[in-house]
């Protein structure tokens, strides 16, 4: 082939993902295009002829993550519903994937959410014992469906219970979600962006916050230019950069340089991810009370007190670190209504917390600064790492979900309301494990000994945090303590959500691992 | 030629898939999913292609990065960096490279040496190449490679086979698993090592006069020196038990 030929070839391949073999929500939420109505559906296998028959039928109007190329007209751009489907591993063995492949699998994954337990904090309350029926079963399949309205994902519900019956009931749909009104035992699970007093969709969870501010870049995303201050990585000179895709995406390399573990043939492994379902219930009155009560005492309104737990304000996710008190909001407002799109979006996400190393205006205990520390591991001594945030760019997901249920004002903990959660990430135990046992769950890091992160944490009633301030000033920190759990865990699983071809190859049972 | 032994050629083409989409999927992904529903062994349509020991197809996504080579010196000059900073070492490393598209990737060991052979057994896989895949549909060559560059101005099957010539590598990858024999000569040998160990176990302990009696009348059945039949089919792979 001469080089001029090759040179004819619009693209570079590699410079850009293959974004039509990604699966939909993946590398850009669903929130982005109107999905704001979703339902979690899970199957078990029962035969597996029968079930790859339904996988091949699925698998043809399976989204894929194409519209997140929005200079793209997609068919997902003009579908009022999408479908995607993943597998624990329990589910890999039942579809009959070789052993050589099963093989390939990391452990965490292979072993399964429950089993992780201890290392999650998954304990008390939040044990398996207390999660929804669904999760005292086998589940093997997982079917998401997001759509514009309830009657599109409806529609989309009914689509997939046909095949299923069409190509002679291979899976079978399993019940047992808790519902709003005390049922045990639903078909499935639901969940639906929050809305305010007018009926808008509010983006905000049930404590009040604004949720879904600001995901990991990564390299290959379409929009990556433009959103990758404050959501890459760190480098010298306050500069950021896209991650490495192989952080989120299998089969390519990672911020090591390395491919992330992943099984055999690289054809099942491509352009696949693993995600952490789980099912977060949140004690809002609990979460109100315990607000109220520590205000009382907090020097700064009730509003800045939240703002402390998160590091985000309520009303409109202003970072603290930028608007670090009630005075300073009102200056960071004013600024933000006189912006426009691209300069909000700015202010929403491009912060660090290297004039904040002590916590005095994000607390290390914050749940924005536990949850991504950007260079903050640093601790001020530049050049500690190979750049500020090298330890923290390991660590990283992709967040994804909606909530579940309502919570009015008479609401009480008893009610099914939370979120439904959805990490993505290529090594479940080095980013998402890690992250909920050595930082939500535990503070050394962050100098803060067994201190867990205040909204999180799997509190028992005992445990403190510290909402620090400026060394010097002259003020004492103030304690928040007897925190009580806000939330906890109702089940949920890992899966291995494999790319398009990959999931084709295992429903045309041809997944060859030598 | 580096690419021809004993009687065989091993053939390895890489043919550029054109980057784009068939509607929502890649001309790549396309390509994938035309060769994933190609039936295998006898019902492949490389069986069909005279002299044919083995083929296959896949698409190649891009190159593998190793990473830096391994050496046997005491210290190479990055490692010796590294002992001031964690960056020199990272800097050291390779350059990533990246294939600028996806490759059509057919490799097949065949019978014949001279480049004569390369071109009658090019022409036949153009001629012979029709198969029905899993979903009962009737397919030619060009269902296979049309998303390939420059593919759309093969019409002929003068046309494929430079296009073919064009795109191969000088290169030995050979399957080790058969000789220089014709494809019948060892389909054949195939077979009568199978019907032989059949006729050893179903006589095991027979008197010296039945077995003389039973070799005769397998000898006419088998027969040895036809190499059209009975025999082995192209593209089967495992023992027949009947």
């Amino acid at each position: 082939m001469t080089s001029s030929v090759m040179e004819r070839q619009a693209k570079v391949a590699g410079k850009t993902l293959n974004l039509s073999d990604i699966q939909g929500n993946v590398v850009r939420a669903y929130g982005h295009i109107g999905y704001f109505h979703a339902r979690y559906l899970f199957f078990r296998i029962n035969d597996p002829g029968n079930a790859r028959a339904f996988l091949t039928r699925v698998a043809e109007r399976v989204t894929n993550s194409a519209y997140a190329d929005s200079k793209r007209n997609t068919r997902q751009t003009t579908s009022k519903a999408s479908t995607n489907v993943a597998f624990t591993f329990a589910g890999l063995q039942a579809i009959e994937l070789p052993a050589g492949s099963l093989m390939g699998f990391p452990q965490e994954f292979a072993a399964g959410m429950k089993k992780r337990m201890s290392i999650l904090g998954d304990e008390g309350s939040s044990a398996p014992e207390h999660w929804d029926n669904i999760w005292q079963k086998e589940v093997h399949l997982w079917v998401s469906i997001n759509g514009l309205s309830n009657a599109d994902v409806e529609e989309r519900y009914q689509w997939i219970l046909r095949q299923n019956k069409d190509s002679g009931d291979g899976v079978e749909l399993l019940s047992g979600h808790r519902g709003a009104a005390g049922e045990e035992d639903l078909m499935f699970q639901t969940g639906a962006i929050l809305r305010d007093e007018n009926g808008n969709p509010s983006g905000k969870e049930h404590f009040g916050y604004r949720d879904g501010i600001s995901d990991p870049v990564f390299e290959g995303q379409p929009n990556a230019p433009d959103t990758v201050l404050g959501r890459g990585k760190l480098l010298a000179g306050d500069k950021w950069a896209p991650l490495a895709p192989g952080e989120f995406l299998l089969g390519h390399l990672d911020e090591a340089q390395e491919y992330p573990k992943a099984p055999m043939p690289r054809s099942l492994a491509q352009n696949g991810t693993f995600m952490v379902y789980r099912k977060l219930h949140q004690n809002v009155a609990t979460f109100r009370r315990y607000l109220d009560d520590s205000a009382a005492q907090f020097e700064g309104s009730k509003e800045m007190l939240a703002a402390k737990f998160c590091g985000r304000w309520r009303d409109n996710g202003a970072p603290i670190v930028d608007a670090p008190d009630d005075a300073g909001k009102k200056c960071w407002d004013a600024r933000f209504e006189a912006a426009d799109a691209a300069e909000k979006r700015r202010m929403l996400t491009d912060f660090h917390y290297n004039d904040d190393i002590d916590g005095a205006r994000c607390p290390m205990s914050g749940h924005l600064r536990r949850m991504n520390p950007r260079g903050s591991l640093e601790f001020g001594q530049k050049g500690a790492f190979n750049t500020p945030s090298a330890l923290a760019d390991r660590r990283r997901i992709l967040r994804r979900g909606l909530p579940y249920g309502q919570s009015g004002p008479d609401t009480n903990d008893a009610d099914d309301h939370g979120i439904i959660f959805m990490a993505l990430n290529a090594s479940i135990e080095r980013q998402f494990e890690f992250v909920q046992q050595q930082w939500v769950n535990y503070g050394n890091d962050f100098k803060e000994g067994n201190d867990k992160e205040i909204l999180l944490g799997n509190h028992t009633g005992e445990g403190k945090a510290v909402l620090q301030v400026e060394p010097g000033s002259g003020k004492p920190p103030h304690f928040l303590t007897k925190l009580p759990r806000f939330v906890e865990c109702r089940g949920g699983d890992y899966f291995f959500v494999p790319g398009i071809t990959a999931l084709k190859m295992i429903a045309a049972g041809i997944v060859d691992p030598t | 030629m580096a690419n021809t032994g004993g009687g065989a050629q091993a053939l390895t083409i890489l043919s550029p898939i054109k980057n784009g989409y068939l509607g929502e999927t890649t001309f790549a992904d396309e390509t994938f999913k035309r060769c994933m529903n190609i039936r295998i062994h006898e019902e492949s349509p490389l069986a069909k292609i005279p002299d044919t020991y083995l083929a296959r197809l896949y698409v190649l996504n891009d190159v593998l990065y190793e990473s830096k080579p391994a050496n046997d010196t005491i210290l190479n000059l990055n490692d010796l960096f590294s002992l001031f900073k964690g960056k020199y070492r990272l800097r050291g490393l390779p350059k990533t490279d990246k294939l600028k598209s996806r490759y059509l990737v057919f490799s097949s060991n065949f019978h014949g040496e001279s480049d004569e052979d390369l071109d009658r057994y090019l022409k036949n896989l153009y001629l012979h190449w029709d198969y029905t895949d899993y979903y009962g549909k009737r397919h030619d060559i060009h269902h296979i490679w049309r998303h390939c560059v420059a593919y759309d101005k093969v019409k002929s099957a003068d046309d494929f086979v430079s296009y073919m010539r064009k795109c191969a590598l000088d290169t030995s990858l050979f399957f080790n698993g058969s000789n220089g024999d014709s494809l019948k000569e060892q389909l054949k040998a195939l077979y009568l090592k199978q019907e032989l160990s059949r006729f050893a176990i179903n006589h095991q302990g027979k008197s010296a006069g039945e077995i003389q009696t039973a070799w005769h009348a397998f000898i006419d059945r088998v027969r040895p020196t036809d190499l059209e039949a009975p025999s082995w089919k192209p593209g089967q792979s495992t023992v027949r038990t009947s």
